[in-house]
């Protein structure tokens, strides 16, 4: 016992190293939430191009664009694209590095936001759409007010994941040399030279991260679920 | 009111209504029969544009509509009510809400306009105390007369109908039935596919027999079940009679 509050003194205590976690931490929160943002408005409007083209055939152009977008991200991963967006695309610009991980982490996200949200308008009832048009509603009001409430509901623990995902994902932000959780805690893990205490405690914080946001979804879902009780 | 010229359609290779041409006039009701697959819920759906017409003309009120632009389109649709088979109702919205929505979303009323429209609705469909309710929690007959209040609120010129019995337990055609009678009284311009031949014989003032993508007779109810003519007409109502 001893042994633990040591260590924990050794780790955390001393040099006020406690600060890498909590900055790690805050680092962390500031890309997955802009990332989600991101990920979220390229999703939607990716899936909405997707599945227009897919129920009308309209938009032929920007829906080739979407699948290249998508094979792209999905197909390579996600710490090559952010070396790519870092010592690539943003090589020559003077960008904070923190920009360019919510660029790169957004952009990825929205991919798998878009197939997620493209799977829930796919699922909607084909009559859904007819009674939005029989009453004169144009496409775009029939899908803003009927469809995508309802594909949002349909798609929300999916969703819900993808953040889940994102934010375990931010860890890899350290290959940039962005001081997040995971870096943090590597950071002290090397001054300590002691693995256990720092890299469990960084383990911990994600987990209660997760399980957090988990119990927000759920009471998320029991609001949004109110129509279907019968 | 709407005139139906050399009316084609087709699903690819499949002929589904063979150059049709036909006249219904304001205050009619015109009853569609005939076997499934012979076009004539396809020949409903032209007439608001839910399927687009391969050739011929559709005149409404003298407009060509299938000549017209997205939004004149949608102009077209809010002045004919539709009722579907499987009621549509949107799932996500209370009953006011599905009544509401459209015609706020127009701009054709305020919000406080179109709920008094609602219960107003409501009542004369008999399901005042339904409007916080969700369609979840409404019986199959009951779906459906709020999918006819629903299409009501846009104060339509026509009611189109397609099957708007054929979902429903047998004990909840009558109800529905009913309140399309009482609209039929009302003076409603309509078109009805069903099955219902007791509806038909009381409620339309034409029969239409459908197969094969054609009207193959059509006459007054009592003329069109006492004397069919048509030996694929007498054929179909020795089976569904």
């Amino acid at each position: 016992m001893n042994g633990l509050i040591d260590a924990f003194k050794q780790n955390f205590i001393e040099q006020d190293r406690w600060k890498y976690l909590t900055n790690g931490l805050k680092t962390t929160l500031l890309i997955t939430l802009f990332a989600v943002m991101i990920g979220a408005v390229l999703g939607f409007v990716v899936a909405i191009i997707r599945s227009t083209y897919e129920r009308t055939g309209k938009m032929k152009i920007l829906n080739f664009i979407c699948r290249v977008y998508l094979t792209v991200i999905r197909g390579t991963p996600m710490v090559v694209q952010l070396l790519i967006t870092y010592f690539v695309i943003f090589s020559s610009v003077n960008i904070s590095k923190l920009v360019v991980a919510i660029l790169a982490f957004g952009i990825n996200s929205g991919a798998y936001v878009a197939e997620i949200v493209r799977s829930g308008i796919m699922s909607i009832d084909n009559g859904q759409f007819e009674a939005g048009r029989s009453l004169g509603l144009s496409y775009r009001e029939t899908m803003i007010s009927i469809v995508l409430p309802q594909a949002f509901k349909t798609v929300l623990p999916a969703l819900a994941n993808e953040c889940i995902v994102l934010l375990k994902e931010t860890s890899v932000a350290g290959y940039i040399a962005i001081q997040d959780l995971t870096k943090g805690g590597d950071i002290i893990r090397s001054q300590t030279f002691s693995a256990f205490m720092p890299l469990i405690t960084v383990a911990v914080i994600y987990l209660l991260m997760v399980m957090l946001l988990t119990h927000l979804v759920s009471k998320l879902e029991r609001r949004l679920s109110q129509s279907d009780r019968r | 009111m709407i005139d139906v010229k050399n009316l084609c359609k087709s699903f690819g290779d499949v002929e589904v209504l063979k150059n049709i041409s036909e006249t219904i006039d304001k205050g009619e009701k015109v009853v569609i029969v005939g076997p499934s697959g012979s076009g004539k819920s396809t020949f409903l759906r032209c007439l608001n544009l839910m399927e687009h017409p391969t050739s011929g003309e559709i005149f409404f009120e003298g407009t060509d509509i299938t000549r017209i632009s997205e939004s004149e389109m949608n102009r077209l649709r809010q002045r004919m009510g539709m009722v579907f088979q499987h009621f549509n109702l949107f799932p996500h919205l209370t009953i006011r809400k599905n009544i509401t929505l459209a015609p706020v979303k127009l701009g054709l009323m305020t919000a406080d306009e179109a709920n008094a429209r609602a219960e107003e609705l409501l009542e004369q469909v008999g399901l005042p105390d339904k409007a916080d309710e969700y369609p979840s929690r409404l019986s199959g007959g009951q779906k459906q007369r709020i999918a006819i209040a629903r299409a009501l609120a846009m104060n339509p010129e026509v009611m189109l109908f397609d099957e708007p019995t054929s979902a429903l337990d047998p004990e909840m055609v009558g109800e529905v039935l009913e309140l399309m009678k009482k609209l039929a009284d009302d003076g409603m311009t309509m078109v009805v596919v069903t099955h219902e031949m007791g509806f038909a014989r009381e409620v339309a003032s034409r029969v239409m027999f459908m197969a094969d993508g054609n009207i193959l007779e059509q006459n007054r109810p009592d003329e069109f079940f006492s004397n069919p003519r048509n030996p694929r007409l007498r054929d179909f109502l020795s089976k569904v009679l």
